[in-house]
Order: C-alpha cells, then structure tokens, then sequence
C-alpha cells in the first residue's frame, strides 16, 4: 500500500510539472478552419501554410511569414512543416479528413495525384487577374506548374538537375573534368578513364543511375530522343527498344566495372547525405539537382565541386525541364484569396527573396534569381549559374499521369532485377512494358 | 434466490469493470474498423468518394506477385525471428533471475536495445555492421573469409532484421522477469532439498508457473511480427528491398495505401492480414490448454 | 497444490541447503558473468555510439569512426536545446512529461478494470468481448488511420492533445489487457475465495487484493506506458500542429530531413537527453518488479 501510495505521488507530481511547464496554450487551441468567410481585408483572417524541410529551412520560412504578417497585420499564418516523407503522409491523411492546410508545399513527383483528384485549386483565374504575378518568372517555369494545363502550383525555387564532380579528386586522378556539353560518348569515355586512374576495387567511376527512379536521368534520354515518359494524354511515350538500350547501357558499365555493384549500390542507397558514395569517396562523379550543389560542397574539405548539364545525344533534343518545389492552394481552403496573397508574397517580395535565397533553388522570377546573387557563396552562386545558363534549354515536360507511383515501382524492380543477375534486360525491359501498359492504358 | 441474486449482481459489475474499455470501442473503435472493412470492398483514393469494387481487390491480391513476396517474407520474420527471441528473451530471464551481482544494472543494461526501436541511430549503425564494409565483415577478413554484403544482399538482409528483433529482447524480457518473480521462492528451495537439479526445476516448476506468462509474450510477439514495419525502415528505407527481400506485408501496405493511393486495396491487405493473425492466434490459444497452467 | 504441501515440513532445513548451493555456484559464475558482460557491450553498442557522437561536431560524425571525438564539443546540446523557431527542448520535454503522465494514469485504470472483468468476473458474452479486444489488435493502423483521423476532425480535436489521451482511458491499448489478464490469472483463486468469505464485494476484492497482488503487472504496464508514448511518434505527427504543443519524438524528426541538411549532432544530443527519463523510470520501477509480493499474499 506504502508503494502504490508513492507511485501515486510520483504521478500527481509529473502531472503538476507537466501542466505548470505547459501552461501557455495547451490542451485547447481548437483549430481554426471555422473562421469568418470574409475575404475583406480589415477581418482578421487565420490561414495555415505547411511545408517540409529540416531545422535551417524552418527558420527562413519562418523569417519569411513573420515579414508577411508585419506587411498583413489582419492575417495570422499558422506553421505546419516536417520531414519530408512525414509530409506527405500527414498531408495526405488531412486532405482524406477534411482537415488540409490552406497553403501547402507540392512537389512534381506527388502533384499528379494530388491534383487530379481534386485536391488542389486552380490558380490560373488567379494568375490572370494578377493575385499571383507571374509576369517575371520564365516561360517554362509557369508552365512547369501546370497539370493538364492549368496551373496548380506556383514554383518558389528552381533548380536544374546535372553531374557534379570535385575538382580536387579529378586532379588528383589525373583525369580532365568533364565538359558542360558532354555527349553520351563523352561519359562513357570519362567513365573507362577515371575506371583506368581509381585503383581500388571498392571505388567506382559513377553511381548507378540506370534504375530508381524515372527521373530525371532516364528522362532526359528520351527527351534527347524526341520522346517523353509520357505523353501529354499520359500513355506511355517510348519503345521498348528505348528502354532496353538504356538498361544496356548501364548494364554494360556495371559489367567493366565502372559502377557499383548491386549489393553495394543498395546498401547505400537509402543513407543520410553525408554518408553517400559521393560524399566517402566512393564514386568520382554523382548525379544531383543544382540547388543540392552547396550542400554537397560543405562535406568536402577540398576542391570545388562544379557542374555540368546531363551527357546530350549530338543529334539529340535538349532534354531539361524545371524542378522545383512549389506551392499550392488546396482545393477546400475557406480563404483562397488570403492565401494567394500569401503566394505571390513568398515569390515576388524582395524581403522574401533575401531571406529565401537559394533554399530550394533560386526564386523562379528572373528579376528574383538575379537579385539574390549577391547574397551568396560560391557554391551557391555557381548553382545558380548553372541553373540559369541551362534553363533556355527547357521546354515542357508533362506531369505523369495518375498512377505513375506503381509505375515508378515497376521501372525499379525490374533494373534491379537486371542488377541482381537474376534477370537478362529483354526479359526485364518486357516485363516493365507489360506492367506499365496495363497501368496506363 | 440468494445465489441468483448474486448471479445477476456479476453480470453487472462484469460489465462495469469493462464499461471503459467498452465505450472506447464502440465510440473510437467500432467506426475505423467497420470502414476499413467497407473500404476493402472498394476503390478508394483517400481524396475522392469510395467506390465500390466488391471483391475486385480480393481477386487482384491473390494473384499479386509483390503480395506474394510480401507473405513469405513475414512469415520468414514471424516463425523465425518471434521464437527466436523469445527464447533468447527467457534464457536471460532465467539467468538474470538467479539473483546474479549487479542484477538491476544487467536488466537495465539488456533493455537499452529496446528503448531505440527503429530510430536512425540504429538504421546508421546496422549497416556499419551488416555492411559490405562493416564490423563483421572486418572480423571475417581476420579468419580470411570475405563476407558478403549483408544487409543489401536480396539472400541475407531479412535476416539481419531478425538479428535486430533478437537484438530488442528487452521487453518480452521484462515481462518474463515480472512473472519469474511471482513463482515462489520456496518452491524451488523446496525441490532442491528434494533432490532435484536446476534443469530439473526449470521444466517441473519453472516453465508450468510461468505458462501463463510464456503464453502472453508467444501471441503479443506473433502479434507484433505480423505486423513489423519500422524495421523495414532501417534496411530499405521503407522500399523493402533489396529486391523486395525485407518487404515486410505493412510496408506493402503502406505503398499500396499512402504513396500509391490505393486505400481500398491496402485496406484489403489489412483484412486478409488480420484473418491470418486470428488464426494462428486462434491456434495458439487451442493449444495452450496443453501447456497452460492457471493456478485457478 | 501439491508443492505447497510439501514445502511447510521442510522449512527449516532451507537456509542450511542454500548455503551449500551458494558455495557449488562460484567457478561457473565467473564464466556465466563475463558472458553477460559480453552480451551488455552488444547491447550497448549502439548507444555508447550515439552519444560519443553527440559531442563530435556535424563534419566529425560519419568521418572518425572511434568513439573518442577529436573535437570534444557541447554545442550539439546548446543548439539542440534550443529546439526550433524559438521553442526550446525544454518545452517538447515538458509536453512529452505530461501527454505520458496522463496516458500512463489513463492506462493503468482502464486496463486493469477491462483486465480484472475478463480474469476475475463472469457477465455474459465476456468470451466474445475477449476475443473483439484481442482482435482489435490484429488490425495494422495504417488502414484505420484515415477513417479515425476523421472521427476525430468531427469532433475538433485534432491539434490538442485529446486523440492521444482519450483513448487511453478507454482502455485503447489491449496489449496491456492481456497483460493483466494473465497476470491476474496467476493469483491462486483461494485468496479470492477467502477475501469473499470474509464479506468482500467484487469490487473491493479488486481493490484491495487483486491490484495490490498484480503489481508487478501494472508496473510492467506503467514502464510499457511510458516508453511507447514517449515514442508513439505516428499520432503525436498526426494530431500535433502547432509548435508549441510538439513532443520530443516530434522535435526530434525535426533535425532530419532527407532532401536538406541534417542536423546529426544536435539530433543525437537530444535522442541522449531524452533517453535519460526512459531510463531513469526504469531503474527506478524495476525495483518494485524485483520485489513483487509473493510470499506475503500467499500466505495470507
């Protein structure tokens, strides 16, 4: 009885510092999607924007929706972020209850989904009565965020993918860095010489960038062909053959050696940044979007990492299009005004272009890019210019249909079936179609 | 009427005693579960209205390569890994029970493995053992073996999964500790006197009393391993691979239901799963009136 | 029970046979003693690891393998304290105290009141409520997550605290019911029927002999309690929006993102402080299930 009297005490005393310590705003903050309609600007206004993103993005955003509240004192921001894969489930279980954020991050591999089935609004009445402006930002970078052409989402930052290399390691190897305007030639070419120069069994010339996922490097092959992943009605938009001679490729390379083996590619494919084949040493080159660039320099103690565009085909297209990270309005929001607002502030306010800068690419307005040149290092700058010297080179690239994600599944069980030897690349390349046509069609 | 009276008075207080648990299941219980079942009949994306497919989902499950792959590797993870440790969990019960030096530091010391679950640190160090590169491949190298990669090879990786189940005994450990501590001690005082040797005690005296408890951690771990998704995580990073070998059946679920979109498939996949688990549960509890030992 | 019987004769003679035992143990206790040594540094691994790493600075951690930092810095536990937009650790960790504290009272109650109806009392159907409660437990949540998440918009409790404490008087978890049902069944039905003989009522029989009886279970359930909510990552990302209701398992997915930058140091600093209080619990609880109550209650 003695102890079960003490237990309690313990409880009575956890629960009195729990309660005194949490005393500010606990328990009943109710949320707020059952505020006034009104979308008169003297009505306080509550609107919610969430977004994903680790500790340092947290703080600009932050930054950033302080300064609009200072400029919008009748509109109150509430903040919602996570990492980035518990953000899309969480957002996907609030739109499922009815529950969304008015302003939420999107993303081109997710927004397919999303906005064909409603959850997004459309942004182009919006645009056009300059809500959102739009007027500075490129072509291909509005239409970027366009599905089945209407806009459903605003690019914030964006970023351009290529191959990225240390100078340091390549001097040291004695091999030539690579051009920007490679050919398919070329990279095979620097693969067999930087294989002849790594002495070592255990390091290779080049990740494996054969499989994973359809994007981008896959994609760009069959942009330089004059295909696509698919097509704008979203049927598959290449051949067979166009697989089979991509796959080959790259089984080709495996087989001299010039990238990891299936074991050891999967064994880092799912490790932290700083861990991955590029950051240890384990492969002279990596394939990133450019505004990974800095982060990616900050791990190597020396040498400077630099960019070029994607190995083009010499009779090829150019194949790029933008990535982005964007922002969306959801469909049910109670305040979309508010919430455009809330948009073309984040894209077009120089006091956010300041504190934003490059977090997730330069912003997409021409005038925006330029202007936070000044604010960065070199790693950064160099991203930038990367970006902006490959961008006329863009031109759309339709988002995948509904679906893509078992697609996506299929093109990476096959090849790394193909990895694993259990399975020739015809055999492979057939039964992705197979699977792909009957998701599709 | 005395004994009716009282007959009656228990069906009351029975359900008293059960009232919280009661009204947490028809409030919060009964309406996610009657929908998912509902869902399973339907195709269901989370953001537009269900649509009911009736027993399409079924249909299309059992002919699922992917789901197939997935049964096998749970299956593997749940007759091996749930035994496995189990047993290593009880082995150090009975050691730590025998009122050995530094008991208390030991338990705690034998939970801490628990107490990480799934987190990172353990995604980070399990592969800088299981690696291509890691610590037991460098303690082959000594012998002149050369390992394999472990963890990304499609033969092994579930099994170091396993390794790590076992690795987390802690709390079907502390479990078996708090009902060692029931048995009397004078029982086994009693028994030596009579002559009988440790192992004797262990399965005459030991095992019986404990049943009760042996049986609680057999179903909740069975339970449990059907169930497993966070291990996936620290292998594949929530792909199941390499090559689908850790696709754990709720990691499949998972894709199925939150990153394909397909909520009435995966609901589909929950129901099948729960039929399994009711059955081998069911099984365990037949059998347990073989083994079973109530001081009733 | 036969065992009983044969003990009571025999009493006399136990201390003298167990110093004879003690003294046959020795030489094979130093071999059982370094194999759990051994076993413990396994077990240990990978948190000696973990905290080495929280005093390397982030550029250190994944470059030098050994646990001795080259740099020995504290700035991981001031940066991590400081937690995220202004809100401190300090703050998840108060958050986190509470949400337990209620969900382990909330717990104890509720279960061992389910557990005592389903060992101890007969009503009708009580086979059929067994087994929906242990069937509730077969169902993964993925799949109930949705339709519950919804209940709980309807109701306007998503962004406090009530999806994560509610239910936990409702006897939400039948993990712990089982526990305690078997637990319950452990203790000989004789004290039952002696205590009724002396007039007492269910209910006071479940106060006064069966919980005190079954404590070692309802520890179990209270470390148990602590532990998963403390880590019950899913829920608390669920239901918690705002900042400043945030738990430690919250702050701690904050430090990693798998497109940005990781902010391993800080993360591991904090996933040190915050197994502090899991571990205090337990070597201050498992004292109570050592201890137990056996012969006492026993005996009667």
């Amino acid at each position: 009885m003695k102890m079960k009297a003490l237990l309690f005490g313990l409880f009575l005393l956890t629960l009195a510092f729990g309660l005194t310590a949490c005393s500010g705003g606990s328990e009943n903050t109710s949320s707020d999607t059952k505020d006034e309609k009104g979308s008169n600007s003297s009505e306080k206004v509550e609107i919610r924007f969430s977004w994903w993103g680790d500790t340092g993005r947290n703080e600009v955003y932050n930054a950033i929706i302080d300064k609009f509240e200072e400029k919008h004192p009748n509109i109150t921001v509430k903040r919602e972020f996570g990492g980035w894969g518990d953000y899309w489930d969480k957002l996907a279980t609030q739109i499922a209850g009815g529950n969304a954020p008015d302003v939420v991050s999107m993303h081109q591999s997710y927004v397919s989904d999303y906005a064909r089935r409603g959850a997004l609004l459309q942004l182009d009445d919006a645009v056009k009565n300059g809500e959102i402006d739009l007027s500075d930002f490129p072509e291909s970078a509005v239409d970027a965020g366009k599905v089945d052409d209407k806009i459903v989402m605003i690019a914030k930052g964006i970023t351009m993918p290529g191959w990225a290399y240390n100078t340091a390691l390549f001097d040291e190897l004695g091999v030539e860095y690579p051009e920007m305007d490679w050919t398919w030639d070329d990279f095979a070419a620097k693969l067999a010489e930087l294989d002849a120069a790594i002495d070592s069994d255990d390091q290779f010339a080049s990740p494996d960038n054969g499989g994973g996922q359809l994007e981008p490097s896959f994609r760009h092959y069959l942009r330089q062909l004059g295909k696509d992943t698919f097509t704008e009605d979203g049927k598959l938009g290449f051949e067979k053959e166009d697989l089979v001679s991509w796959w080959t490729m790259w089984d080709d390379f495996r087989k001299k050696g010039y990238i990891p083996d299936a074991e050891t590619g999967a064994e880092y494919a799912n490790v932290p940044l700083e861990q991955n084949m590029f950051v240890t040493g384990k492969v002279a080159l990596t394939q990133i979007p450019a505004n990974q660039l800095s982060l990616y320099q900050e791990q190597f103690d020396s040498g400077e990492l630099r960019m070029v565009r994607m190995p083009v085909m010499p009779d090829g297209e150019n194949s790029e299009y933008i990535g982005a990270a964007f922002l969306s309005i959801t469909e049910k929001s109670k305040h979309p005004k508010e919430a455009a607002m809330f948009i073309d502030y984040f894209v077009n306010a120089k006091e956010a272009w300041e504190l934003f800068k490059v977090n997730q690419g330069p912003p997409a307005s021409t005038d925006g890019s330029e202007f936070v040149k000044q604010f960065l290092e070199p790693a950064d700058q160099r991203a930038v210019s990367f970006i902006q010297e490959t961008l006329p080179y863009a031109h759309p690239a339709p988002v995948p249909p509904q679906g893509v994600g078992e697609i996506e599944q299929a093109f990476a069980d096959n090849y790394d079936a193909i990895a694993f030897g259990q399975v020739s690349v015809e055999e492979a390349a057939e039964a992705f179609m197979e699977t792909a046509k009957s998701i599709v069609e | 009427m005395a004994s009716l009276k009282k007959m009656w008075r228990n069906n009351w207080v029975g359900y008293l005693f059960l009232a919280p648990w009661l009204i947490g299941f028809f409030f919060l219980g009964i309406i996610p579960i009657g929908s998912s079942l509902y869902l399973s009949f339907t195709s269901y994306d989370m953001f537009t209205p269900a649509e009911w497919t009736g027993l399409t989902n079924y249909a299309e499950i059992f002919a699922d390569k992917k789901w197939w792959n997935s049964v096998k590797v749970t299956l593997v993870y749940v007759f091996i890994g749930a035994p496995l440790q189990l047993t290593f969990a009880l082995a150090v019960a009975v050691l730590l029970n025998r009122g050995i030096k530094g008991l208390r530091v030991y338990r705690a010391i034998y939970y801490v493995p628990s107490l990480f679950g799934g987190s990172v640190a353990v995604a980070i160090l399990w592969r800088q053992i299981f690696g291509g590169d890691g610590l037991i491949n460098q303690f082959l190298s000594v012998f002149g073996i050369k390992g394999t990669n472990w963890i990304s090879s499609p033969d092994t990786a579930i099994f170091t999964l396993i390794i790590l189940t076992v690795w987390q005994f802690g709390a079907p450990m502390v479990i078996f500790l708090a009902g060692l501590k029931q048995v009397p001690n004078d029982l086994y005082e009693a028994a030596t006197i009579d002559g009988a040797g440790k192992i004797k005690q262990f399965f005459k005296i030991t095992l019986p009393l404990i049943s009760p408890i042996i049986f609680f951690n057999l179903v909740m771990q069975i339970i449990n391993a059907f169930q497993a998704f966070t291990p996936a995580y620290i292998v594949s990073g929530g792909s199941g691979g390499p090559l689908d070998s850790t696709l754990f059946y709720t990691l499949y679920l998972y894709q199925k239901g939150f990153t394909q979109f397909q909520m009435g498939y995966a609901s589909a996949l929950a129901w099948i799963l729960l039929i399994a688990i009711a059955f081998v549960t069911a099984l365990i509890f037949l059998s347990s009136k073989k083994w079973v030992y109530y001081q009733e | 029970m036969e065992t009983n019987k044969v003990s009571e004769p025999y009493r006399e003679n136990i201390n003298i046979h167990y110093m004879v035992n003690k003294k046959k143990i020795k030489p094979k206790g130093i071999v059982l003693h370094l194999f759990i040594i051994a076993v413990g540094i396994l077990m240990l691994y990978p948190l000696l690891w973990m905290i080495s790493s929280s005093f390397k600075p982030d550029s250190e951690i994944f470059k030098n393998i050994s646990f001795l930092p080259t740099v020995f810095t504290f700035e991981n536990y001031v940066i991590g304290w400081a937690g995220l937009s202004g809100v401190s650790f300090g703050k998840f960790f108060a958050n986190t105290f509470f949400l337990v504290a209620v969900a382990i009272i909330g717990t104890v109650i509720s279960c061992s009141m389910a557990a005592y109806a389903f060992a101890r009392l007969e009503f009708a159907y009580k086979k059929i409520w067994f087994a929906i409660m242990l069937t509730t437990m077969m169902l993964p949540f993925h799949v109930t997550v949705i339709p519950q998440y919804i209940i709980f918009n309807k109701l306007d409790w998503v962004n406090t605290y009530l999806p994560l404490t509610i239910p936990k008087f409702l006897a939400g978890d039948g993990f712990f019911i089982f526990l305690m049902v078997q637990f319950i069944r452990t203790i000989p039905r004789e004290l039952d029927e002696a205590a009724k003989m002396d007039g007492c009522g269910p209910i006071r029989l479940y106060s006064t002999l069966i919980m005190p009886l079954a404590l070692p279970a309802l520890i179990t359930t209270m470390i148990f309690t602590f532990i998963w909510t403390w880590n019950d990552f899913f829920s608390q990302l669920l239901y918690i929006g705002d900042i400043n209701l945030y738990t430690v398992a919250l702050g701690l997915r904050m430090f990693l993102d798998a497109m940005g930058q990781n902010s391993w140091g800080a993360m591991f600093a904090m996933s040190t402080v915050s197994l502090i209080p899991l571990f205090a619990l337990f070597i201050f609880f498992q004292r109570y299930l050592i201890e137990g109550i056996t012969a006492g209650g026993v005996k009667g």
